[in-house]
Order: structure tokens, then sequence, then C-alpha cells
């Protein structure tokens, strides 16, 4: 029993599913986003380092790879686009360095790579004059190659605006939605989730980390991709005067990615140490953790094991070797009609702009009719971020909404205002809160707003703090009140 | 502001309240405690065990009890308050930028400022245990605030890493609420909190402390599942093969305390790298001319009855520092921790006035003696890093022995714990 019919279903609220239902809400077409989590942007989109990559940082963004294309499609949308839906975009640079003299030959045949592909000039600055822009390099490292066009993003802010725009323009959004199976007919396909059947004319398949198995439900895997776990460590807000730019060494061995990353809330990201791995796990491990500091330190020795205070691993979708590891999956299966599987390895936030327009234009030219919306609204507002206003805007927001006035993260200065309109636009739990507005992203890791956010979550929501979770089904903060195990007799106490 | 404020203390913890009565009994007309929180005591209400007050008011009360005392105190002086209020800045010339729902955004310069910020707890990144990230890992303070004060019970099955006070006291308090723990695990070989929380709280409810062990892994998708737990070595680095899963729905993290001083470094106050708190001259003034602090902020207590005393110092400075300067120069002569001394603050003292000295040990021993230069000498049966050492130093006594700029601060002790 279909229980929803529409034009066409994204299977995947990550940023490369945002992206297309925001591309595809310009038109007068029925869209619907099905996603299994609680939240957008959940899945790898979430575990990134949020660069916006040039696409000459590394040898392997070869002109010929549909990777690159998409990539330098979407290069010249990323800034507007970030404007249009106030995602913070922050140019910070990236110098590609060296730690080896002989190895500066790989660095001067990258800058005339960039210089002939006609993508700019990067400077060259040895030693003594990288040390004057970046004071804390290691004084192992020879020089480096500075790239000013390097940016960064929130990747789970992007994806959230992309799809809160996206709804607003009329796109259906179906969350914790998990579809189970697909069977494509003569001019539809029926995909049954765990919440009944769609009808759809279209399928994009965006899943992410089971983009195969998806694929594989309706024989459309035209491909084969191998997991690679990626370990990422967050420093101290402290530490932010270490690096003022994307810092990295030119890989010295194949799969070698040494950063340090400023993100756009000025913390420090530091990997990205892989791991080949079971998928799914994305539990990090002790060896990752040590290997990446030693990484770190390596680029920047003050960094040390008491600054990290977070850390997380995701997915990086690798190809193989023929078709290039990197290499991405874009494309209408050559199997299936009106099935378009979209995965992008790396770097499918900074590509997704890109990759949206593509798939909108092939589905376009497999005669989906696509007539512009008048209604199409581009804009969208952000979250007030009480903690980089100026006084004056801070004064104005406090009389406006007292709870603007209330701050419940101390770390973050992260305002009751902005936790209530975080959950006004779809934050139902812990880290819905977080990952809009960050109580609990700081130094102290939630342990004093913690118990403050969930009772504003319970309240705002009307349920009991029982049942707020961490991150859905099954994830409750405090299942139980005082007293009950008692009264159940649960323990001999 | 109304009206000019002499002494602004931010917190209104054990120390910024003995900080306020004190700077009102000194003198200073208008005293303000600023606190972010809904009610005032920091970190007291939710102690609702005993312990407290032995050495101040030579009686065991409860953390509420303790804390109503200097409520009542500080209103009777006619110490005002503002709850629900954070500071968020401080600038190097005592400027002080706070919010509130109630009262906006405002901004002022007081005569002299306390900081009385406390202390935060080290979470689980900072701690750094690998595994899934589910669900029902919290530190124990954050756990304690959820059952005495807000009465939710975060699970049923605990692990409690490091042996903390707070993890001590929460093991037993979860205990007596009908939840299992299954073990306290410490990565070092002696426990990180007071004896007699070990006794009262492990050993009377049969707890298994687990010296030279911790938490390795975190298992569980969604809800903790369970840890895995294994021996150290003497770098405190896991052993291979002694891995061991116990099941759990909970992990708690009692891994130590870091003052809180963020405020402190916007003001450019300077900070001392082992206590993490700033350094202070004997009058407890930070090197802002007129910024005082005291209690957590400074260093981490064991006992809040020294929280409370130090504040006071800090408050009655403070006094004297708002009313034009009544203040005598206090520093002088270097304070140096010596062998086997972690720290010791004050970090200069004057070499003419009395004066307390508290410090802690870098490793438990036994028959320890504690010499601070020349001027004095105190023995110990035992010694342990979790229990602070105070020594008093007579003024007539250092001002005869003559200190040459610097005082040295030395522990000898036999092995043992
Ligand atoms: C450590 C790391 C660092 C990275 N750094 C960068 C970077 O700096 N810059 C950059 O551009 N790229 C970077 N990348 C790559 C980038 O993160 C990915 O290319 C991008 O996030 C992929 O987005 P996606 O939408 O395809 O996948 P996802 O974000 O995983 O989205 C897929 C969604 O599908 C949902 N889903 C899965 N199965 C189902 C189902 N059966 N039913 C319903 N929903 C389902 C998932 O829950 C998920 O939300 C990095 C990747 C990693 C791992
Ligand atoms: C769980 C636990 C159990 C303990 N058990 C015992 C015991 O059994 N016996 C004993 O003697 N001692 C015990 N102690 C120690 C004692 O409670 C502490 O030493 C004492 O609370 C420290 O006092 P404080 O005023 O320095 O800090 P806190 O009590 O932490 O107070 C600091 C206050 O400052 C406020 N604040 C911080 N930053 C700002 C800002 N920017 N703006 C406004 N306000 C701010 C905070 O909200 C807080 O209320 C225990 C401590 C803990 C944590």
């Amino acid at each position: 029993m279909p229980f929803h019919e529409t034009e066409v279903l994204i299977i995947g609220a990550g940023v490369l599913g945002a992206a297309t239902a925001r591309e595809l809400s310009r038109y007068k077409v029925d869209v619907t986003v099905v996603e299994k989590g609680v939240d957008v942007g959940w899945g790898i989109t979430k575990a990134n380092v949020g660069v916006v990559c040039q696409g000459r940082d590394t040898l392997e963004f070869r002109p010929e790879y549909h990777r690159t294309r998409l990539l330098w499609r979407a290069l010249p949308l990323m800034e507007p686009l970030c404007r249009e839906l106030e995602v913070p975009f922050k140019k910070v640079g990236a110098y590609m360095m060296v730690r080896d003299q002989v190895l500066k030959e790989k660095l001067d045949k990258l800058a005339k790579r960039t210089e002939s592909l006609g993508l700019g000039s990067d400077k060259y600055y040895p030693f003594t004059e990288l040390r004057e822009r970046e004071p804390y390099i290691s004084p192992e490292i020879k020089g480096g190659l500075h790239d000013p066009e390097i940016a960064v993003v929130h990747p789970v802010y992007l994806t959230q605006a992309l799809m809160e725009n996206a709804v607003s323009n009329g796109v259906n959004l179906m969350l914790e939605t998990e579809v189970t199976g697909i069977q494509a007919g003569h001019s539809e396909f029926t995909v049954q989730t765990d919440h009944g059947e769609i009808k759809a004319r279209y399928v994009i398949n965006a899943a992410g980390e089971w983009v195969d198995r998806i694929a594989a439900m309706v024989n459309a895997d035209d491909f084969v991709l191998f997991p690679i776990k990626g370990y990422v460590g967050v420093l101290d807000r402290n530490c932010s005067q270490l690096a003022g730019s994307l810092l990295a060494v030119l890989p010295e061995e194949p799969g070698d990615m040494n950063i340090v990353v400023p993100t756009v809330e000025g913390n420090l990201l530091f990997g990205i140490q892989l791991q080949i791995n079971r998928r799914h796990d994305r539990s990090t491990t002790e060896h990752m953790a040590r290997l990446a500091l030693a990484n770190a330190r390596k680029l920047i020795p003050e960094i040390s094991e008491k600054d990290v205070i977070n850390s997380f691993c995701g997915f990086l979708m690798f190809r193989n070797f023929e078709i290039g590891w990197h290499e991405c999956e874009v494309a209408m299966s050559a199997r299936v009609p009106r099935f378009v599987n979209m995965t992008i390895g790396y770097p499918g936030v900074s590509a997704s702009p890109g990759a949206a327009l593509e798939v909108v234009e092939i589905m376009q030219a497999d005669g989906l009719k696509l007539e512009p919306d008048p209604k199409f609204n581009p804009h969208r507002k952000d979250i007030p971020d009480f903690s980089v206003l100026t006084e004056k805007e801070r004064k104005a927001l406090v009389r406006k909404d007292p709870r603007y006035g209330h701050v419940v993260c101390r770390c973050e200065t992260v305002t009751e205002g902005e936790i209530v309109e975080a959950v006004r636009r779809g934050a139902t739990t812990l880290d819905g809160v977080k990952f809009r507005v960050r109580p609990g992203t700081g130094r102290c890791q939630g342990g004093f707003c913690g118990p403050r956010v969930s009772r504003i979550i319970a309240r705002e929501l009307g349920i009991p703090e029982t049942e707020v979770t961490k991150a859905g089904g099954g994830s409750p903060q405090v299942p139980l009140r005082t007293k009950q195990l008692l009264e159940e007799g649960g323990g001999d106490g | 502001m109304a009206n000019k404020v002499d002494v602004a203390v931010i917190g209104a913890g054990p120390a910024g309240l003995a900080a306020a009565i004190a700077a009102r009994e000194q003198g200073a007309e208008k005293v303000l405690i600023i606190e972010r929180a809904e009610q005032l005591g920091g970190l007291l209400p939710q102690c609702i065990h005993n312990g407290f007050g032995l050495e101040y008011f030579e009686r065991d009360m409860t953390g509420p009890e303790y804390e109503k005392a200097f409520v009542e105190r500080a209103m009777g002086l006619g110490v005002e308050t503002q709850l629900e209020t954070m500071v968020i800045d401080l600038d190097g010339e005592r400027g002080i930028t706070a919010v509130s729902r109630k009262h906006g955004y405002m901004k002022f310069k007081p005569g002299a400022v306390v900081l009385a910020m406390g202390c935060r707890e080290r979470s689980r990144g900072a701690v750094g245990i690998p595994g899934t990230r589910p669900a029902g890992v919290l530190t124990a303070g954050t756990c304690q605030r959820f059952v005495n004060i807000e009465g939710y019970m975060p699970g049923s099955r605990y692990v409690v890493l490091g042996s903390g006070d707070i993890g001590m006291i929460m093991a037993r308090r979860l205990t007596l609420e009908g939840a299992k723990v299954e073990a306290v695990v410490e990565i070092m070989p002696w426990p990180g909190g007071l004896i007699r929380n070990e006794v009262q709280c492990l050993h009377d409810f049969g707890i298994p402390l687990l010296l030279e062990h911790t938490v390795s892994f975190v298992h569980g998708e969604k809800r903790v599942e369970g840890v895995s737990v294994c021996r150290v070595d003497a770098e405190r680095r896991p052993i291979g093969g002694s891995e061991r899963f116990i099941p759990c729905d909970c992990l708690l993290i009692s891994a130590g305390l870091i003052p809180e001083n963020e405020l402190s470094r916007r003001a450019g106050v300077e900070l001392d790298p082992v206590t993490g708190g700033p350094v202070v001259d004997e009058s407890r003034q930070t090197s802002v001319p007129g910024v005082f602090a005291g209690g957590n902020v400074v260093q981490v207590h064991d006992l809040v009855d020294w929280v409370s005393r130090e504040a006071e110092l800090a408050g009655r400075s403070a006094a004297a520092f708002a009313d034009k300067g009544r203040l005598k120069p206090a520093g002088g002569v270097k304070v140096v921790p010596g062998e086997s001394i972690r720290y010791v603050v004050p970090h200069t003292i004057s070499g003419r006035e009395d004066v307390s000295l508290h410090m802690r040990v870098t490793r438990p021993g036994l028959k320890a003696t504690v010499k601070v230069g020349g001027v004095a000498s105190k023995r110990f049966r035992s010694v342990r890093p979790s229990e602070m050492i105070v020594i008093d130093l007579k003024g007539d006594a250092l001002k005869e022995a003559g200190t040459g700029g610097e005082l040295t601060v030395d522990c000898r002790m036999k092995e043992g714990d």
C-alpha cells in the first residue's frame, strides 16, 4: 500500500541529497527526501573537516576525473550559496608544505599545473617567510605553497540550511524513514520504507555510506566502493592561535592526509588518519588517535594531548585503482533507467553544488519536465549567533527577546533564545541542538549545560525529560526518574 | 548600575559567598555577586552528602547546610546578588560585561573584582577514551546534578572512570538509588580522592576499586552497552591482552577538575600552568591590579573549608583595594616548589606577614617532612597528592630568617602509601 507518491525521491539527507533537493526546489516538481536518521547531515557529512578545497591541492585532481569537473563547477557557486543561506563561509587559505627539500620539486610541479590550468598562481614561501605567517609550524618544514582560495564551511550547517530552504520551498522531508527495499516498475519505482511504500518516478540514491547497498536493492550497483575510515581530532579553542590557515604536508606516502584545519568557529581540527575498517563502525581507536596526534605534532609541535577536546570518525568512500581511488559516481544507472546514483568520497561537500546541478540536468535530459517556480525564495535567515554579535546587536536582541540574555552554555556563549529557535527549526535531540547552535561543543563538553539544554528541549517539545534523547530513538540521556529503580526493585540497595 | 559597585564577585559558590561577606565586613559599601546559575551556592546545593565544615565550623555538615550558613550571613550583611547572569567578558581594567534575561546587557567597572568561578570537570574528550559516542557517557558532577537536583537517573548500571572524590561519592549515591556500580577504575596506583571517601563510599558498599586500570573502549551504538577495562603499565599505557568487557549502560567520568579561567585569560591574568589558576600573591591579587581570586578558580581544593578561607582573604584584599589602594603590596618573595612538591599557592609572599602556604605533593609517601626554606618545617605520617598540605608561617619568623627573595618548599619522604 503506497502511503506516499512523489515525482522525485531522494534517499539520504546528507550534503549531496540536501543540495539536490534544494536545487530541485527551484522548479514546480514534487520532491520527497527520506532520511533514516532523526536529523539531516548526520551521515558522513557530520564527520568532516569542512574544507572547501580548490582541486589544486593534490595531484589527484586530474582534469579528466569526473569529481574534478564537479568540483570546478561547484567552486564559483559555493560562496554565493553560503551567502544566500546565511551559512558561515571563511576563506582561510592553505599552505601545502614539505619537510623534505627533495619533495619541493613536487610543489613546483603543483604550482605549474595550477597555473597552466588557469586556476591562479600559488606562491612558494621558504621556511623563514612561512614562519612569519604561521609562527607555530615545525622547524622541520622546509617551505610551502600558498593557496589563498581555500575556505572552510561547517558541513552540517550547510546541509541543514540547504534542507531548511528546500522545505520552505515545498520539498517534503521525511525523517526517521529508512529505505528497506526498491522495485523498479515500468514507469515508476516502488520504494519500501519502515513506514510504508513510496511510489516515485525518479530515485536519487544519495545514501552515503550505504549508497552501494541501496543501489544493489534494484540492481543499479554499477560500481564498487571501499569505505575507508578517517579519524579527526578537535582541539580546544585556546589553541586557535596555533594555525591561521589550513596547514598540510604534501603526502609522503600514499594515503597520508596530514592536515590541521581551522573551523568556522575557531577550533582547530587535525587528521585525517585513515584505516580500513568494518563499515558502519564509526568508533575511534587509541591507535588512530595516537597516530593522528603524532602527525599533527609534526606540523605544529606545540599541539598537546591535553588540548584534544573531542574526536570522531567517518567513512571516505574509495573507488578502485583503475577508475582512480577518489573518483565519484554521479550518474544515472546504465542498467536501471531513472535511477541516479550520487556519491563522492572526497570532496563531497565542496563539490555538492556542482553535483546537484548535474543531477538535475541528468534528469532533465531524461525527460523530467522542470518549470521554474516563480515563488522560489533562495534566502534563508540564520539563527542569530549571540557569541559573535556586536554589543549594539546584542543589546537590541536581548531587548526584543530576553531569552537571548540567558546564557545556557558558558563555553560557547549560547543563549536560551538560540536553543529555542533551533528546536523550532526541527532539532528534536540534544545532538540536533548541539549541531545547530553549539551548546556542549566547548571545552566542558556539556558538563554544565547538558541538564539545562535537556530541560529546554523537553519544555519546547512538550515531552517528559526522560524522553529527550542524545541522537534519536534508543539514546535517552536520563531514562529514569530517581527512586524508580528502588520502586521497581531493580537493585538491592 | 545605579550606584558604583565597590567589589564585584564573579561566581556565587562557597568562594564567592565568603569573598563577598569578607569584603562587606572589611567595609566595602556595595558588594555584588554575579552568578550564572539559578541559585546561590555553586556546587554545594548538589553535594547533599556530609563532610563539609569540619575545619571551618568544626561541625560535620552537608553541602546545602554549609551553603545556607554563608548565604544567611551574606544576606544579613546586605550583599547584593544577580542570578542567571553570565559574565561574558572581563577586560584588563576591571571592566565587566554581563548578560541576563532579567537585566539585559550590562557593562560596568567596579572598584575591585574577585574571581570565584570555581572549576569544571575533565570531559570524555579531555580524557581521550576511544570507542563509539553513545548516550550514557557523562561526568560525575553532571550526573550528581541530574540525580540530586533534577531528579533523574542517567542509567542503572555504572562504571566510574577515575577515583576523584565526586566519582566515589556518586558511586555510593547511585548504589543507594538502587543502581549497580560495577567498578571504579583508576589509572594511577593510588586513589585520586580522599581516604575517607575511599572507605565510606567504596569499601563500605563493596564497590571494587581497580587501581592501575583504565577504560580502553566505549561500546554501544545508541546507549552505552559496556566498556573495555584494561591494566596499564608504568607509562599509563594499556597493556595488551589485559582487556576485559564490563557490561553497563553508563560511564561516569571523574578524572579531575580544571580551574575555570576563561575570563581570567580574557583579562590578561597570568596563569600557572601547573594549577591552571591565576598566579597570586599573599593577598590573592592576580597579575592584573584590582583583580583578586579565591577558591577552586585558583587551585582545586580538597575541602570546601579551605575554599572559604582563601576566598575571605581575596574578599578582604579586594575591599581594601577598592578603598583607594589601602592595600599593602604583598609580593616580593617568590615561593618555589622544590623536591616532590607539585605547586605552592600563593606564588609570592611579602615575607613580613603571617601567611598560610597551600601545596600538593607529586606522589604519595610515608614519614614526610615538608621544609619551607629555613623558616619552617612540618612532619606528616603520610602524604598523598589528593590531600592538600597547609603550612602556616609566622611573619616574625619570616623576617628573622630573611628569605633573600626566594623561598623553596621541599618534601622528603619514604616510599609507600
Ligand atoms: C574524515 C572526513 C573528512 C572529510 N573532509 C572533507 C572536506 O574537508 N571537504 C569536502 O568537501 N569533503 C570532505 N569529506 C568528504 C565528504 O564528507 C563526503 O563526500 C560527503 O559528506 C558525502 O555526503 P553524502 O550526502 O553522500 O553522504 P552522507 O552525509 O552520509 O548522507 C547520506 C545520508 O543517507 C542516509 N541513509 C543511508 N541509508 C539510508 C536508508 N536506507 N534510508 C534512508 N536514508 C538513508 C544516511 O543516514 C545519511 O544521512 C570528508 C570525509 C571524511 C570521512
Ligand atoms: C561533586 C563535588 C563533591 C564535593 N564534595 C566535597 C566534600 O564532601 N567535602 C568538602 O569539603 N568539599 C567537597 N567538594 C569541594 C567543594 O564543593 C568545592 O571545593 C567548592 O564548591 C568550590 O567552591 P568555589 O566557590 O570555588 O566553586 P564553585 O562551587 O564551583 O562555584 C563557582 C560558581 O561560579 C559560577 N560562575 C562561573 N563562571 C561564571 C561566569 N562567567 N559568570 C557568572 N557566574 C559564573 C558558577 O556557576 C558557580 O556557581 C566537592 C566538590 C564537588 C564538585
